[in-house]
């Protein structure tokens, strides 16, 4: 439920400015400052005791299940194996690897080509119009959409009597089994993916462009530019910090999603669209390996780590250039 | 979570704001509510299968109704999801400690349940019953490593379903017994359009789920007299020369035209498009609903085999009644799976042709008039003795040299894989020598990754 | 900006990425008012024969779609409760208060959305199901079902949210000392300040963290289809309609099913095309400084 920040933010954050009980002198401060803790703690209640429970604990105990081999009911039959799951999901024969987390880095890249590309062409198409509230709106809708109004309305227009093929065949073109032909369903559900997501591109794309000074484009109109080269050589490349905040967190959340695939294809057909965050699932809850499925979501999860930190150097980087 | 006393008046509300999530937990703190084991109370037995909707579910609540009805101690309650969800249903509910008293797995997955403690041996008294009252293939699937877990009830066997008008008019009078048969027939009845559009296909290819996919390759399989997984339960044997043949075939169908496994063979069979599928006895009742009087066009076979003097066999699977590992009142439930599976009782609506004073067990009936079969021959003769259906008769005959599906922990991953494998192959994928390689690989790595 | 032209590429461009938008919905109304056998059949119509409204009614029988709504509702409702109580009050302690291992506090806020959801699946719900005293378990969280026999088994996870405390945090930094401290010298207690000053002054940001959360909540599918699993009483409206278009009348299932979707997502269509800036501004927020 959570987006990921940029870490400029999180660094103004960290180093915000202090606060709070200004000018008192000393046996008041004192006084005001322990019962600021007591009241600060109490407030912070709630918040800490959800940690413990819903992340801390969780996190060892994935940690603990990801290196154990467990029936699954009876929290004293927990037995420790070592590494043995992580060998199992990486060892000859196994799936894990290729296709399942291929198919997840696929899922994700494809995710975010359509939907920058998309979202950059509308994004400065809107921002020429009037009305923008008006088509932002329109394009926002898949967003507060719930997934399974999505995928259920996508898969039937997939359909041979669906929407997409009623195109196709109008257009004299023979219908395609989208999301039973194994070549076709992951890009079938990639599109849908973007098409979901392309709403929120628009919106941080839009507030970029919006501080994109407007004497840049003066002069360009000055020195006779046409609208495609201002598009290449002053647009993109202002525009370049939402682009990359776009691409990253859109890549994130690619990689972890599945409830859209759980809803049109549930993985297949065969594992043509298995993703490594259903496999875990698949894993804990239909065949009550809970080791593999912990251990699935370990390596999803450095595979995501990487992609962050990755984000984060870039955004460091960017920071020294500038 | 304690508010320490306080000034000022945020006092009641901050009392309030904490209270809130520790209220919220003690709204949780109900106990479940089950049998509740007061004295004068009925205990409430929980059953949990896939006969969610339609004439299933009818007919299994019909014995339950009666068993209620005659019943004041114990009560049976049904709760059914559809099949698809029933193995993570059962998983996710014992997990979480609300199994249903009473399962009805599909005995594929036996293996994994025993394994993670979900079900419960059978008693002596009942598994004696089971091996007296039930046939081989049928008690296999029912049991694990040599243990019997519960009552068998559906029992599906395959067969080669075939339609007689596109054969007739292909010239062939009669269904193919062996291979060599099949693929003539195969060819003589496809027909494509100018286009190359599938018009009919020859023989259909399912790819609609798990069971049907594999299941008609795993038929041939056995027909061909090779096996999925290796006697021991810990390696894969379908790199074999059985398995390259049945491989081979589908290939050389698939590549020639006359299968198209991308179309849904259970839709096009119906409406005439596929001359010959081989499936399990359940469609019969399926086609019946949806080709009305062109029916009669239908017609079974058994499997054919790669020779004509070679052994028929074919693939079973099948479902089973068990209770829960964690059931409170074992005993109630068993007596329960008893008196719904071998206590024989007058059988109702056979008209003349089953002669009067003819019985058989609640479950026999029950099956039989959804168009299934149970693993008691004696009830399956009695109720499909005469009048019945014949396409029913090839399903039963089976009965007698099918070769059970291995459910060792794992079958249900090894299943899928397999799946994937062959789909691989049908749609070009994979050549035949790759897939029985990487099904070899996967397979054996799954398999001995879960003992 | 040039706006010397009428920008028809433009216009072209974005008129059609809209529709492209817009079409599944309106084929997801369109197909909710076919008749039987009027769905999925060749060749394609976008068009109803006729609007029938009985789908409608359909759905509202033989889904449950009460019980699911009041579920939905419930669950909804006391994560998004829950969200901006305790991201206000964190926030402002975060934010305005003193005290030892504040930092240390911000800090681990902001770590925590680092970890994917994906990653707490199974350990909450193994933790949900041996919760201590809950559902027939004992004090070590054995023998019973735990708190997934409750329909707050659906709101724990998300009770609390670090990137709602964090947002309250940075909009509360901006409120002037000087005016909490006139207030603490009028004698109002911290609790006060939070309430008569604080809050009143968020509204806005705790409009649109509201109504994030609440459109999250409403639309949250995994996390609910696996508590609804283990216990179907608590199923909440994405979940039934995905898990029951087995069981209604099968030659209208598509049309029932699209009815059931389309009166799943009114209640946050409407409430996002009201409330829309605030919502807008949240995801800005979420992206940007």
């Amino acid at each position: 439920m959570v987006n990921v920040l940029t870490p400029e933010t999180q660094e103004r954050a960290a180093h915000g400015p202090p606060s709070a009980g200004a000018a008192v002198d000393g046996r008041g401060r004192t006084r005001q400052r322990r019962r600021q803790a007591v009241v600060a703690y109490l407030f912070l209640v709630p918040t800490l005791l959800f940690y413990a429970v819903f992340l801390i604990l969780p996190l060892g105990f994935a940690l603990l299940l990801s290196m154990s081999r467990w029936a699954g009911f009876d929290l004293g039959d927990i037995d420790p194996v070592g590494l043995d799951n992580f060998a199992g999901l990486f060892a000859d024969g196994s799936t894990f690897l290729a296709p399942i987390l291929t198919n997840t880095l696929l899922f994700a890249l494809g995710t975010v080509a359509l939907a920058l590309s998309g979202s950059v062409v509308v994004a400065t198409c809107i921002d020429k119009l009037r009305f923008q509230g008006l088509w932002r709106t329109l394009y926002f809708l898949p967003i507060v959409t719930t997934v399974v109004a999505v995928g259920n309305v996508w898969k039937y227009m997939y359909e041979p009597g669906g929407l997409v093929n009623g195109v196709l065949n109008a257009l004299g073109l023979g219908s395609v089994a989208f999301l039973q032909d194994p070549d076709t369903a992951l890009p079938a559900v990639v599109v849908v993916q973007a098409w979901a997501s392309v709403g929120s591109a628009i919106l941080i794309l839009t507030a970029g462009l919006k501080s994109i000074p407007e004497s840049y484009y003066e002069a360009a109109a000055l020195d006779g530019a046409g609208p495609v080269t201002v598009f290449w050589k002053i647009t993109l490349p202002l525009l370049r910090p939402s682009l990359l905040f776009v691409c990253v967190t859109q890549f994130l959340t690619g990689l972890q999603s599945f409830a859209l695939i759980i809803v049109m294809t549930k993985g297949g057909p065969g594992d043509a669209t298995n993703v490594a965050a259903l496999e875990m699932y698949r894993q804990a809850f239909s065949y009550g390996d809970w080791g593999t499925a912990s251990a699935a979501a370990f390596a999803l999860f450095v595979v995501v780590l990487a992609a962050t930190l990755a984000q984060l150097w870039m955004f460091r980087r960017k920071g020294e250039d500038a | 979570m304690t508010a320490s006393p306080s000034r000022g008046r945020g006092l009641s509300r901050r009392h309030f704001a904490l209270a809130l999530p520790s209220a919220l937990l003690a709204s949780g703190c109900a106990a479940p509510h089950r049998g509740t084991g007061r004295p004068g109370d009925p205990i409430v037995l929980t059953l949990l299968s896939h006969y969610a909707s339609g004439e299933l579910k009818a007919a299994l609540q019909g014995p339950v109704d009666e068993w209620n009805a005659t019943h004041d101690r114990v009560k049976v309650r049904t709760k059914a999801v559809e099949f698809t969800d029933l193995l993570t249903t059962v998983m996710v509910r014992q997990a979480a400690g609300q199994g249903t008293d009473i399962l009805h797995p599909y005995c594929l997955w036996n293996g994994q349940l025993v394994r993670a403690g979900v079900l419960r041996p059978a008693p002596p008294e009942h598994a004696e019953e089971i091996g007296r009252g039930y046939g081989a293939a049928a008690v296999g699937s029912a049991s694990v490593e040599g243990k019997v877990y519960g009552y068998p009830t559906e029992m599906q066997t395959y067969a080669l379903y075939y339609n007689k008008r596109l054969l007739r008019a292909a010239g062939i009078d009669r269904p193919p017994r062996t291979w060599r048969e099949l693929e003539d027939a195969a060819y003589r009845t496809a027909r494509r359009d100018a286009y190359g559009n599938t018009l009919v296909q020859g023989f259909g290819l399912s790819t609609y789920d798990d069971s049907t996919t594999v299941g008609q390759t795993l038929a041939l399989l056995n027909a061909a007299g090779g096996r999925f997984v290796s006697a021991d339960g810990r390696s894969t044997a379908i790199d074999s020369p059985a398995g390259r043949a049945v491989f081979d075939l589908e290939h050389r169908l698939v590549v020639s035209g006359a299968s198209a496994p991308g179309v849904n063979v259970y839709q096009a069979f119906a409406s005439g498009q596929v001359a010959m599928v081989v499936s399990a006895g359940w469609w019969t009742t399926n086609l019946k609903g949806l080709m009305g009087k062109d029916y009669r066009d239908v017609g079974v076979a058994p499997v054919p085999v790669p020779e004509a003097d070679d052994r028929p066999a074919t693939l079973s699977t099948g479902f089973m009644l068990g209770v829960n590992a964690a059931a409170k009142y074992p005993s109630e439930a068993w007596e329960f799976l008893r008196w719904l599976n071998t206590e024989k009782v007058r059988v109702k609506g056979l008209g003349k042709s089953a002669g009067t004073g003819a019985t058989a067990t609640r479950m026999s009936s029950l099956q039989v008039s959804v168009g299934s079969l149970t693993g008691r021959a004696d009830d399956m003769r009695t109720l499909l003795g005469r009048g019945g259906d014949p396409n029913l008769r090839p399903f039963l005959d089976a009965l007698a040299y099918a070769v059970p599906e291995p459910n060792v922990p794992g079958a249900q991953q090894a299943k899928s894989l397999l799946r994937k494998n062959i789909e691989a192959l049908w749609t070009g994928q994979r050549s035949v020598d790759e897939a029985l390689r990487t099904t070899r690989r996967q397979v054996d790595q799954e398999v001995s990754r879960s003992w | 900006m040039t706006r010397r032209r009428f920008p028809w590429f433009s216009y072209l461009l974005v008129v059609t990425g809209a529709v492209l938008t817009v079409v599944p919905f309106l084929d997801m109304l369109m197909t909710s008012f076919k008749g039987p056998g009027e769905s999925g059949t060749l060749p394609y119509r976008f068009l109803p024969e006729a609007f029938d409204l009985s789908n409608y009614r359909a759905a509202i029988d033989q889904l449950d779609l009460p019980v699911l709504f009041r579920n939905s509702v419930v669950a909804t409702g006391v994560i998004t409760g829950s969200v901006l109580l305790t991201s206000s009050l964190a926030g402002y302690a975060l934010a305005k208060l003193r005290f030892p291992g504040r930092k240390f506090i911000f800090r681990l806020v902001l770590s925590t959305m680092m970890f994917p959801p994906f990653l707490f699946f199974v350990p909450h719900f193994l933790i949900l199901v041996h919760w201590p005293l809950a559902g027939g378990n004992d004090l070590f969280g054995r023998g019973g079902a735990g708190l997934t026999v409750s329909i707050v088994a659906l709101a724990m996870p998300f009770l609390v949210s670090s990137f709602g405390i964090f947002l309250m945090r940075q909009f509360m930094v901006s409120i002037p000392d000087e005016v909490l401290e006139a207030a603490r010298i009028d004698g109002a207690g911290e609790f006060a300040v939070w309430w008569r000053i604080v809050v009143p002054q968020t509204k806005p940001v705790l409009v649109t963290l509201g109504l994030l959360t609440f459109v999250d909540a409403w639309n949250e599918y995994i996390w609910a289809l696996l508590v609804s699993t283990a216990n179907p009483d608590v199923m909440t409206l994405p979940v039934g309609i995905q898990l029951l278009q087995d069981y209604v009348d099968p030659t209208r299932t598509l049309p029932i099913v699209m009815a059931g979707l389309v009166l799943s997502i009114l209640p946050v269509l409407t409430l996002f095309l009201l409330l829309q800036k605030y919502y807008i501004r949240g995801v800005m927020l979420s992206g940007l400084k």
